[in-house]
């Protein structure tokens, strides 16, 4: 079934770290402390994660983003950033063989709460045939395929809480089935202020948001927004680098997780464990259990509040922010753990 | 289909001062908690349950069954323009739960729930491509073995949303859409769900499963040439129909009939139709084309598992279905059009395409068991 494994050479990142090629700088990495919301009002002091707005263009030269969504305009400065970062000249490749998988949780909630405006200004005979397209799930893996001018494989997937994890587990898939050549992976979801106030209202977000508390340390998360992107491409090609190989994985709505694990295991030894607590307290303490059971007296990387609080499209994030620790070679395990009972792993091998 | 029906009736109730049409559904599950679910998830358990029905395999197998459903609305079914005038209230309201419902990945969830699956469990959102995709990473997940079968299939509700939207576009036909004719003026959105089982020929095979069909090749690619409109000269998907007969180790004489995307928009129509022009250039005899759009028009993000469905259905009866009111076919050379009476021929190999926003194509190649 498996040749050789996919390796990972390439990221790029859209996230309120700012947009940036490959792995984060030490001195940007910690603490990352959320901020007072001015966006919009609130009724008190709301905290979260977000993107500082910047100038696409200014990033990735002679990009348009006038009418896109936010996330459409981040996946094209992240996926142009991780080609960059991965020394990659598309021009030299069959463009029909590269593949982009997208991961998003809510898809272009922006410019959907802004055709449901125009709906509510202008009865349903009058919406905005411009935005109507924009606010389909797909919009931004399909704006990087045009873009890039990648013909192959276009995907954009959802999973309740692995949505990440999903998609990097089946870019990988085509690769090793020789269904592409190369993969773009990219997860992500944005903020608006509609949705912070459903996750007020819902009793999910953690006490952090509505004081100073530096992390959140009991139950809920703080909302995160932004987008992360992957280049995967099987072993073998001359580059300069690569962090890691991906070796198998699973994601299951339930069942036995600590089973499951084992048996993707087998007898590989870890020397990490990187938490994704997906739209959960980063404190989780059955991940990080879980996380313990496994490893031993290896480290386990925990999960980060900013990665956290983007929900099922975090882990990408999550696996980013460990690898620009720099934890070090070794085999590693990418672990996510829903509050439903749902899990999610993923075998590396760390460069 | 059989009698040459189609099921559209006018849409007014959903959508005032617009002659849209409805596809006819049956019952949909009646639930305890079903005010969690919206009408795509409902219709989308609906046809889950039917699909296992008559599954007398180990209760285990069903558990750990991946699955894979495409939708392009999910919840947003149940949404209302009121939303935007205040969306906190609304949501506070008595929103919150329908709120939960409208990520796209709840229609999986919640057919997960619906039938107490625990495997590998995600949801596809690639437009009007979304079901054809979900089958083919279906069966990307069969081959990395990470479930002993899936559920794979889409599901969409009719919602003022897309008939808006489409509306916006100037795609919708006021009649019955004709697809591939030359006086066709654009599409009906219509609704529904369908879901396939998808397990490995050997294993079905072991436990002495009905085999319906086999899937032998797939693949997907992506125009990259404009948001909405396809590449006019249809390589784009060309390419996905060659590379689907490859994997399948089929040549183009071998396939019997294609179940096109047809949507019936001069821009779909015309693009297909040149794909299907290169995809089997040098055929002996002109490839047989139907679009079933006809009969209850698209189903967006349903549509690709649906049209798989009824190609299995026809290589099944043997009944190439004929699009309906196509009377004025496209110009085109090495396509024979399938239209007025029903046909009956042999079918061991048919194809199923589909397209979408974005540039995404889909391709499935069905043939027939030996078993």
């Amino acid at each position: 079934m498996k040749t050789t494994l996919p390796v990972l050479t390439g990221i790029g990142s859209v996230t309120p770290y700012g947009p940036l090629a490959g792995l984060i700088s030490p001195e940007f990495m910690e603490p990352l402390e959320p901020s007072v919301i001015t966006a919009w009002t609130t009724p008190g002091v709301r905290r979260v994660f977000l993107v500082e707005p910047f100038r696409p263009a200014a990033i990735v030269p002679g990009l348009k983003t006038r009418r896109l969504d936010r996330l459409s305009a981040w996946a094209l400065v992240a996926s142009s950033l991780a080609l960059r970062d991965a020394g990659i000249d598309l021009s030299q490749l069959d463009r029909s063989r590269i593949a982009v998988f997208f991961a998003t949780g809510l898809g272009c909630v922006e410019l959907t709460e802004a055709f449901f405006q125009s709906a509510a200004t202008n009865g349903w005979a009058g919406t905005d045939p411009i935005t109507f397209p924009e606010t389909l799930g797909n919009a931004p893996a399909s704006h990087v395929a045009l873009f890039h001018d990648l013909r192959g494989p276009n995907v954009t997937l959802s999973s309740k809480s692995f949505a990440a994890e999903s998609a990097l587990l089946q870019a990988a898939s085509l690769l090793r089935h020789g269904q592409a050549d190369l993969a773009i992976v990219l997860a992500g979801d944005t903020l608006t202020q509609a949705v912070y106030e459903w996750y007020e209202a819902a009793h999910l977000l953690a006490p952090a948001c509505f004081s100073n508390e530096p992390m959140p340390s009991a139950g809920g998360f703080i909302p995160s927004e932004g987008v992360v992107a992957m280049v995967l491409e099987p072993a073998g090609r001359q580059t300069a680098r690569s962090y890691a190989a991906l070796g198998a994985g699973c994601w299951a709505a339930g069942g036995d997780a600590r089973s499951a694990v084992r048996q993707l295991l087998g007898d590989v030894r870890l020397d990490f464990v990187i938490c994704a607590g997906n739209g959960a307290s980063c404190a989780s303490s059955p991940l990080t259990c879980s996380a313990r059971d496994l490893i031993g007296e290896g480290a386990i990387l925990p999960a980060q509040a900013v990665a956290a609080g983007m929900g099922e499209a975090g882990a990408l994030l999550h696996l980013l922010l460990a690898l620009s620790k720099r934890p070090g070679h070794g085999q590693a395990l990418l672990l996510g753990r829903s509050a439903h009972g749902g899990f999610a792993a993923l075998r590396l091998e760390l460069f | 289909m059989l009698a040459g029906q189609c099921c559209f009736k006018p849409a007014t109730e959903l959508y005032p001062g617009f002659a849209g049409t409805v596809a006819a559904v049956g019952a949909l599950p009646s639930l305890a908690e079903g005010h969690r679910y919206s009408r795509t998830d409902r219709m989308a358990m609906a046809a889950a349950r039917d699909a296992v029905a008559d599954f007398d395999g180990p209760a285990s197998d069903l558990r750990e069954s991946g699955i894979v459903m495409a939708s392009t609305v999910g919840g947003l079914s149940e949404i209302d323009a009121e939303i935007s005038r205040g969306p906190a209230a609304w949501y506070r309201q008595g929103g919150l739960s329908r709120a939960a419902s409208y990520p796209v990945s709840r229609v999986a969830a919640s057919v997960a729930e619906h039938l107490g699956i625990e495997g590998p469990t995600c949801a596809v959102s690639v437009a009007c491509a979304s079901g054809a995709m979900a089958i083919a990473l279906a069966a990307n997940l069969l081959l990395d073995e990470a479930a002993p079968m899936v559920l794979a299939g889409g599901s969409d509700a009719l919602c003022p949303f897309t008939l808006s939207g489409f509306n916006s576009l100037q795609a919708l036909d006021p009649e019955p859409c004709r697809p591939f004719d030359q006086n066709r003026k654009g599409l009906n959105i219509g609704e529904g769900a369908a879901v396939l089982v998808l397990e490995t020929l050997a294993r079905a095979t072991r436990r002495g499963a009905r085999i319906l069909a086999v899937l032998r090749g797939w693949a997907m690619t992506n125009d990259a040439t404009h948001p909405t409109a396809p590449r006019k000269d249809g390589l784009g998907l060309a390419c996905c129909i060659q590379r689907a007969l490859e994997m399948a180790g089929c040549g183009i004489e071998d396939v019997g009939y294609v179940n096109a995307h047809g949507t019936g928009t001069p821009l779909n129509d015309i693009a297909e139709t040149h794909a299907y022009e290169s995809a089997f250039h040098g055929r002996s005899r002109p490839i047989p084309v139907s679009s079933t759009k006809s009969y209850f028009g698209h189903c967006l993000g349903a549509a690709g598992a649906l049209e798989a469905a009824i190609t299995i259905t026809a290589m099944q009866t043997g009944a190439l279905f004929p699009t309906l009111r196509l009377t004025d076919p496209i110009e085109s050379s090495g396509i024979d059009w399938l239209r007025g009476e029903l046909r009956r021929q042999p079918l061991p190999v048919a194809m199923s395409v589909s397209a979408g926003f974005g540039g995404s194509n889909a391709a499935l190649v069905f043939g027939r068991s030996r078993a």
